[in-house]
C-alpha cells in the first residue's frame, strides 16, 4: 500500500473470482466503497479501464476477469479507513462472495433425438440445457418488453422538476425491489435481487440520467438514453458475463420508465395450468413474478447461459433450455409440449410415441433412484456400516446440485453469507424462509444448520466487532454469542421454525469448552419456549451438536458426549490449531498435512471416544473431500463425510467399492508411519478401488416382454443406466446400433450377441436378456432370437482380463450344451454362478487388473 | 488335410472368437487338422508360425478387415470369406476346399 499527497492511498489486488467481477461481487464491492466519505477509483491494469468503485456499473464495465491485476486509489477525508475496509474486503470476503454456477455436465447433450423417438418420426427443437429435468405443459409465449422507442413528444422541460422525478422514481424502484427481497425464499434469489438493488442505486446510472436531464431531456427519455449508453458500453465487453448484464440494466430502466410514465404493457403473466413459458429472454424479477406452481419448464431463445434469469431458473429447479432459435414462432401458444432438459430439446407435438417414451423414462428414473438407494445400503463390505455422504452448502444452488448428485443430506449448511454484506441483520422471518427452503430442497434428508461463524476476519457493520491482531485465535464463532444474544436467538428461532418442514439439526461453531455448549443449549431451549408461546410449530427434540475445531474438545469428550447429540470434525481449523500453523500462509501450510501421522492419531483418538459413547460423528473439512483420504477416513469409522456438491457422486461410488478390511489395515499402517510423506507414499501405492464386476445379477433380465430388436436394446441399455453403468444411454445405444449396421449380431440357435466398445459405459459389463416370446433379429438363417447376450467394453481401457472373459464367452456360445444351460436357468443367480464357473475364476470377473487390491492385502 | 485360418472382425470383441471356435469344430468333423489365429481386441492370439503356414495345404481368411501380416501367407493357397460365412455356413467353406 502506498500513500500519496492529499491523503490519497493506493493498493492493488488480483481478482480471484472465476467469473470476474460481475454484478453480484461488484455490488458487494460498491457497497463497501459507498460506506465512506471518499473518492474511490479502480483501474484494471490489464486493459487500462478506469471505474468509479462506488458504481456497480462502472466496476462491471471495467471488465475485471479472473487473475486481472487492479489498483484502487482512494482519496478524501475517510481515505484511510476506507482503504483498510476495501483491502480487507478484497482479501477476505471477495474470494468467497460468489458461488460459481456449477457447469452442467454436457456429456449427454446431443443434437439428435433418442433412437426410439427418431423411429417414431418425432421432431424436436434443440437448445442448451441449463437446468436439468423434464417438464410438460401448454405453451405460453412471453412477449419481450423492450425499452420503448418513444415516450411522448420532446418538450421543453423544467430541469428541477425532472430531476425530482428521477430521484423519486429511483427511490420507488429500489423500494419495490426491497419488498421483493423480503418475500424471496431462495438465497440465490435474494443475491440476484440484491445485485439489481445495487444497480438501481448505482451512482453512474443516476449521474448519466441526471446529466441527460440537465441538457434539457425529459426524465423518461433520459432514462432510455442512459440505458442505451450502458447497454452499449457493456455490450462491447469481451466477457460474455458482462455483456449479459445489459439485460439487468434494461429491467431496471423499464421499471424506472414505468414509474415515470405510468404502466407499461403487462409484464406479469398469470398461469392457470401446467405451462411451458417461451420467451426471447427474461428478467430475473419477471421470472420471480411467475407463479411457479404452474411453471413446468422455461425455453429462452437467447443463449445467455450466465444471465441472472438462468441462474435463478437453475436454483429454482425449473427445467430450462436456452438458445432455442425461433422458439416463439415454432411453438404454438396453447399447444402441449414437452421439454427434455436432460438431453436438451423440446418436442412440439405430444404424439403417442412421445408419451410412451416419457412414461417409460419416468419409470426408469424411479428404478435408477431405487437402485442407487439399494446400492448405498449394500455397498462394499456387508459387515461394515455405510458412510453417508452429505454436502457442504451455503446456497440453494449448491443444495440442488448436491441432491442431483444423490447426497444423503446437508452435513454443513453455513449461514454466514446471510449475515454478511448488508447494513442490517437478517430478520427471523427472512432466515426462516431461507432455512425452510433448504430443508424442503433436501426432501426429507437431514440438514445440519450451523449457526453463524462470524468474527475477527469477517466484517459485519451492525456487529461492530473489534479489530484484532490475530483474529483466528480471537473473538469469533460461539465466543461472540454472549454479546449478541438477540441475533443468536433470532437465528435459532428461525432454524427451529424450519424444523417443522423436515429433519433439521443445529450445530455450534468454534466450541472450546463445555460451558460454551451449555450456554448454547440454553439458547436453544429459550428459542423453543418463545416459539411455543407464539404457537409456532417446530421439532421439540431437535438434535444439538458441535463442530470439533478446537483441540481442547478432544480431551473432554467423555463429558461432551453426555450432553452433545452429535459432532462434526472441521479439519481446516482443527489442523491449523493442532499444528499451530496458519493454513492461509502458503510458506508453512504445506508442511502440515492432514495426513500427518500425528494428526491421524489425534483423529483416531477423537473418533474412538465419540463412537464408544455411541454418538454420531461426521467430518466436513477439506480432508473429507480429498478422495485420497477416503480409505483412512473409512478406517477411522466416521459416520458421514460432508463435501462440496460436485464431489458427492464420485465419493459415493468410491465408498461403494471400499473394503473394510483394506481400509483398516491401511489406516493402521498409516498410523505407524513417522512422517506425512510416508503416509502419502503408502496411499499412492494403492490402486484405485475395485471396479464394478463384469457380471452382476442386476444385468440378467429374464422373462422380458420386449417385442422388437429395438425394444430389447433399449431395455438392456436402460438396465445399464438403472444400475449406474452408463450415464449416457443415447450414446451407448448408438454404439450398439453402429455395430448392428456392420452385420447382424444374431448367431442362430436363438441367440444374439450385440456388443459395443465405448466409453459411454462406465464399467465393462455382460448383460443377459431372455425373452418370453422369440423375436426377429435379422439373424443368420432368419432364425428368431430368445436369448440376448450383450457385451459392453470401455474403449479406453485397452486390453485386460475382461477381454479374455468376453472372448471365451464368445467361443463358448458355439457350444450347444452351454447354450442349453443358459436357456433353461430360472433365476439370475443361477446364470451368473454358471457363467462364473464356466468362464474362469470368479476373481477374473470382478477386477480389471489381475492385481486387485483384495489380493494385495 | 492340414489347414491354417485367421479370423478378424471390426470390433474384435465377439465374432472373431466365435468364428474361430466354429472353424475349429467343423474342421474336426471334416477330419482336418486346423490352427486358427484370432486378430481381435486382444491383438493377435494363437499366432501362426512360419512353420505352421509352410506345412498347411491351405489358409482360410474369415475376415471383415485387412489381415495383419498378410505377407506371411505368400505362396500359400488362400480362401477368403466374409467372417459371417464362417458362422453361417462353415460346412460350405470346407466342402469348397475338398473340391
Amino acid at each position: 500500500m502506498t500513500s500519496g499527497k492529499d491523503n490519497s492511498m493506493q493498493f492493488a489486488f488480483l481478482c480471484p473470482l472465476a467469473s470476474g467481477l460481475h454484478a453480484r461481487p461488484a455490488s458487494h464491492l460498491a457497497e463497501v466503497a459507498n460506506r465512506f466519505d471518499c473518492e474511490c477509483v479502480l483501474t484494471n491494469l490489464r486493459n487500462g479501464l478506469v471505474a468509479n468503485c462506488k458504481s456497480v456499473l462502472g466496476i462491471i464495465a471495467a471488465d475485471v476477469r479472473k487473475g486481472d491485476r487492479c489498483s484502487v486509489l482512494v482519496s478524501g477525508p475517510e481515505s484511510s479507513i476506507a482503504t483498510a475496509a476495501l483491502q480487507r474486503f478484497v482479501e477476505e470476503t471477495l474470494p468467497g462472495c460468489d458461488v460459481p454456477l456449477a457447469p452442467l455436465d454436457g456429456s449427454t447433450q446431443s443434437d439428435t433425438l433418442p433412437r426410439a423417438l427418431r423411429r417414431a418420426q418425432v421432431c424436436g427443437l434443440f437448445g442448451t440445457s441449463l437446468s436439468r429435468g423434464i417438464g410438460q405443459g401448454k405453451v405460453v409465449v412471453l412477449s419481450r418488453i423492450a425499452l420503448p422507442r418513444d415516450v411522448g413528444p420532446q418538450i421543453q422541460v423544467d430541469v428541477q422538476i425532472e430531476l425530482e422525478k428521477v430521484k423519486d422514481a429511483l427511490e420507488a424502484v429500489r423500494e419495490r425491489i426491497g419488498e421483493k427481497i423480503k418475500t424471496c425464499i431462495t438465497p440465490t434469489g435474494s443475491a440476484v435481487l440484491q445485485a439489481e438493488l445495487a444497480m438501481a442505486g448505482d451512482v453512474s446510472l443516476r449521474q448519466k440520467v441526471e446529466d441527460e436531464v440537465r441538457q434539457g431531456t425529459s426524465a423518461p427519455r433520459a432514462v432510455i438514453r442512459a440505458a442505451e449508453f450502458f447497454i452499449d458500453l457493456l455490450g462491447h465487453s469481451e466477457n460474455e458475463y458482462v455483456r449479459q448484464r445489459g439485460a439487468d440494466i434494461e429491467e431496471i430502466c423499464l421499471q424506472l420508465i414505468e414509474e415515470l410514465c405510468g404502466s407499461l404493457p403487462e409484464s406479469a403473466i398469470d398461469l392457470q395450468e401446467p405451462s411451458v413459458v417461451v420467451a426471447e429472454t427474461i428478467g430475473p424479477q419477471q421470472l420471480l413474478g411467475i407463479d411457479r406452481r404452474w411453471l413446468n419448464a422455461l425455453i429462452l431463445e437467447q443463449s445467455a447461459t450466465t444471465s441472472h434469469a438462468a441462474i435463478l431458473a437453475r436454483s429454482l429447479g425449473i427445467p430450462t433450455l436456452v438458445g432455442v432459435r425461433n422458439a416463439r414462432q415454432l411453438l404454438t401458444p396453447g399447444n402441449k409440449v414437452l421439454v427434455d432438459a436432460n438431453r436438451g430439446f423440446v418436442v412440439p407435438e405430444l404424439s403417442t410415441a412421445v408419451r410412451r417414451f416419457y412414461e417409460r423414462e419416468r419409470e426408469i428414473f424411479k428404478r435408477r433412484k431405487l437402485a442407487s438407494v439399494e446400492r448405498g445400503r449394500n455397498s462394499g463390505d456387508p459387515h461394515r456400516k455405510t458412510i453417508e455422504v452429505g454436502t457442504n452448502a451455503s446456497s440453494g444452488e449448491e443444495i440442488n446440485a448436491a441432491f442431483e448428485n444423490e447426497a444423503d443430506g446437508i452435513g454443513l449448511f453455513r449461514t454466514e453469507m446471510i449475515f454478511l454484506g448488508r447494513q442490517e441483520p437478517p430478520s427471523e422471518e427472512e432466515q426462516a424462509a431461507i432455512y425452510a427452503q433448504a430443508v424442503r430442497s433436501a426432501n426429507g434428508k437431514p440438514v445440519i444448520i450451523r449457526t453463524f461463524d462470524i468474527g475477527g476476519d469477517k466484517k459485519v457493520p451492525y456487529l461492530s466487532l473489534p479489530k484484532e491482531d490475530n483474529p483466528f485465535l480471537g473473538y469469533r464463532g460461539i465466543r461472540i454469542y454472549d454479546q449478541h444474544r438477540e441475533l443468536l436467538d433470532s437465528q435459532i428461532r428461525a432454524i427451529l421454525r424450519a424444523s417443522a418442514a423436515g429433519p433439521v439439526q443445529i450445530m455450534a461453531p468454534m466450541v472450546a469448552c463445555l460451558e460454551e455448549f451449555r450456554e448454547f443449549r440454553a439458547a436453544v431451549s429459550r428459542a423453543g419456549q418463545n416459539l411455543s408461546d407464539r404457537e409456532i410449530p417446530f421439532l421439540s427434540d431437535i438434535k444439538v451438536g458441535i463442530m470439533i475445531e478446537v483441540p481442547s474438545v478432544a480431551f473432554a469428550l467423555d463429558k461432551f458426549c453426555e450432553e452433545v447429540d452429535f459432532f462434526s470434525i472441521g479439519t481446516n481449523d482443527l489442523s491449523q490449531y493442532f499444528f499451530a500453523a496458519d493454513r492461509t500462509n502458503p510458506g508453512i501450510a504445506s508442511s502440515f498435512s492432514v495426513r500427518h501421522p500425528a494428526f491421524l492419531r489425534f483423529l483416531r483418538y477423537v473418533v474412538d471416544q465419540i463412537r464408544s459413547a455411541g454418538k454420531w460423528v461426521g467430518m466436513c473439512g477439506e480432508m473429507a473431500a480429498d478422495p485420497r483420504n477416503l480409505p483412512l477416513l473409512a478406517g477411522l469409522g466416521l459416520d458421514e463425510l460432508s463435501v462440496p456438491a460436485a464431489e458427492v457422486r464420485e465419493l459415493k461410488q468410491k465408498i461403494g467399492q471400499l473394503s473394510a478390511e483394506h481400509s483398516n489395515s491401511l489406516l493402521s499402517r498409516a498410523l505407524a508411519c513417522g512422517a506425512a510423506a510416508e503416509v502419502d507414499q503408502l496411499l499412492a501405492a494403492q490402486s484405485d478401488s475395485q471396479p464394478a464386476p463384469l457380471l452382476s445379477e442386476d444385468l440378467v433380465l429374464l422373462e422380458s416382454t420386449s417385442r422388437t430388436k429395438e425394444e430389447v436394446i433399449q431395455e438392456m441399455v436402460d438396465a445399464f443406466y438403472i444400475y449406474n453403468r452408463t450415464a449416457d444411454r443415447d450414446a451407448m445405444e448408438e454404439a450398439l446400433w453402429a455395430r448392428e449396421a456392420e452385420y447382424s449380431t444374431g448367431l442362430g440357435h436363438a441367440f444374439a450377441i450385440p456388443h459395443c466398445k465405448t466409453d459411454a459405459v462406465t464399467a465393462n459389463s455382460i448383460c443377459i436378456l431372455r425373452l418370453q416370446e422369440p423375436i426377429e433379429w435379422d439373424s443368420i438363417q432368419g432364425e428368431r432370437v430368445r436369448m440376448v447376450v450383450l457385451l459392453a467394453m470401455r474403449s479406453s481401457d485397452g486390453t485386460n482380463s475382461h477381454m479374455q472373459v468376453f472372448s471365451s464367452l464368445a467361443r463358448r456360445l458355439d457350444d450347444e450344451d452351454f447354450r442349453e444351460h443358459l436357456l433353461k436357468f430360472e433365476t439370475p443367480r443361477e446364470i451368473t454362478s454358471y457363467l462364473n464357473r464356466q468362464l474362469g475364476s470368479a476373481a477374473s470377473l470382478v477386477s480389471v487388473n489381475t492385481s486387485s487390491f483384495g489380493e494385495r492385502n | 488335410m492340414k489347414l491354417v485360418a485367421v479370423t478378424a472382425c471390426p470390433t474384435g470383441i465377439a465374432h472373431t472368437y466365435m468364428a474361430a471356435a466354429r472353424l475349429e469344430k467343423v474342421a474336426k468333423n471334416f477330419g482336418h487338422e486346423i490352427k486358427v489365429e484370432t486378430q481381435g481386441a486382444m491383438g493377435i492370439e494363437n499366432k501362426l508360425t512360419e512353420n505352421d503356414i509352410r506345412q498347411a495345404q491351405m489358409a482360410i481368411f474369415a475376415v471383415d478387415i485387412e489381415v495383419e501380416g498378410r505377407e506371411r501367407f505368400n505362396g500359400v493357397k488362400v480362401i477368403q470369406v466374409p467372417l459371417q460365412e464362417a458362422l453361417k455356413n462353415p460346412e460350405g467353406i470346407f466342402s469348397k476346399i475338398q473340391r
